[in-house]
């Protein structure tokens, strides 16, 4: 094949024409927001026998409201106590007053009460924010798996905590 | 079948290729643009912060905007002063806005009350937010404001607030 083939224009011209053309729908405002979950993408891993990790990685340009955030596990017979949710950053909201809010990432520790050895559980999680372009996400659920160690309850070491979950 | 295949020069397979995209583009394009049915959403029925059954269906003839908010959306209060002010001046011309609040009625009550809303909040909860959906809000997040002409179709939607200036000018063509 010849380069610079006179056809090549041609193609490249009709592509940039139907970029153009699907770009250019009148009557639509032109942002392009991530999904919920890609915005606020959560995960959990396994800390210790009683101890689970759950972590969202916040994109740039969005942010999580810290009082909206709530975990849950499946099976509830699991147990989950209250878990104590960093700090974040303060904002006087003229509605609400005083609310927190996080960026980057937030790692919450969450202990259960009653695991049994080998159950598999769920992490449920829920959470709402918005983005910094103008838009707020109805609360979100998101549910990451987690695998509890086979046998004796005794902790395992948190660096082998990752290979012990259904995503490593 | 393949015996053509082999006999076409490859530039003329790429041309082919590359028409090809462009024409499912272009398809794209004019799917993407074919306006939204709004039946579903004038068919809507929703109480207001009185607890009444509103239909949207009592405001067709007029420019209708149909804002969907919460009061947990901060860019939603925040763009809301505009538009009681376009309500105030353009409501003689025939302009009708319309707030839906995927929130909780004591919420919509205070913030009406503060903001000295002029115009109907109604209560939809989550399932009213479902019919911005077929409308443009693939991600179902607010704001979301849908504007409809006199004869019911779509003239914007928008997510995510409307510039003042934007909303201006979008109304005055069709009033």
């Amino acid at each position: 094949m010849r380069w610079p083939d006179p056809h090549w224009g041609r193609i490249v011209a009709g592509i940039a024409v139907a970029v153009a053309l699907g770009a250019a729908s009148p009557g639509t405002a032109q942002v392009n927001p991530l999904p919920p979950d890609k915005a606020f993408r959560f995960t959990a891993r396994l800390l210790d026998a009683r101890t689970v990790e759950a972590r969202f990685r916040i994109a740039d340009g969005y942010y999580l409201y810290r009082d909206k955030i709530h975990f849950a596990v499946e099976p509830a017979t699991a147990g989950l106590s209250v878990p104590k949710l960093p700090d974040g950053t303060v904002k006087e909201d003229p509605f609400f007053g005083h609310v927190e809010t996080y960026r980057g990432e937030v790692v919450v520790k969450l202990a259960l009460t009653d695991p049994q050895p080998g159950q598999r559980i769920v992490v449920v999680a829920e959470s709402q924010g918005c983005a910094d372009i103008g838009i707020c996400y109805p609360p979100t659920v998101q549910r990451a798996p987690v695998a509890l160690p086979e046998g004796s309850m005794t902790p395992v070491p948190a660096s082998q905590g990752p290979k012990q979950t259904w995503f490593n | 079948m393949k015996s053509i295949v082999r006999r076409l020069p490859r530039w003329l397979a790429l041309a082919i290729v590359g028409m090809l995209a462009v024409a499912l583009g272009v398809g794209f394009a004019l799917w993407d643009r074919s306006p939204a049915d709004t039946s579903a959403l004038l068919a809507l029925s929703l109480p207001d912060t009185q607890g009444a059954l509103q239909p949207l269906r009592q405001w067709q003839g007029k420019v209708l905007v149909v804002n969907f908010w919460a009061t947990w959306c901060e860019p939603c209060r925040e763009e809301m002063p505009e538009f009681v002010r376009a309500q105030r001046e353009l409501g003689p011309k025939g302009v009708q806005f319309v707030g839906i609040a995927v929130d909780q009625r004591d919420k919509v009550v205070q913030f009406a009350k503060e903001l000295q809303l002029n115009y109907p909040a109604l209560i939809g909860g989550y399932a009213a937010m479902d019919l911005s959906k077929p409308l443009g809000n693939r991600l179902l997040a607010l704001p979301f404001t849908v504007i409809l002409d006199r004869d019911g179709r779509i003239a914007h939607t928008q997510l995510g607030p409307l510039k003042p200036s934007q909303l201006h000018s979008i109304i005055d063509k069709l009033v």
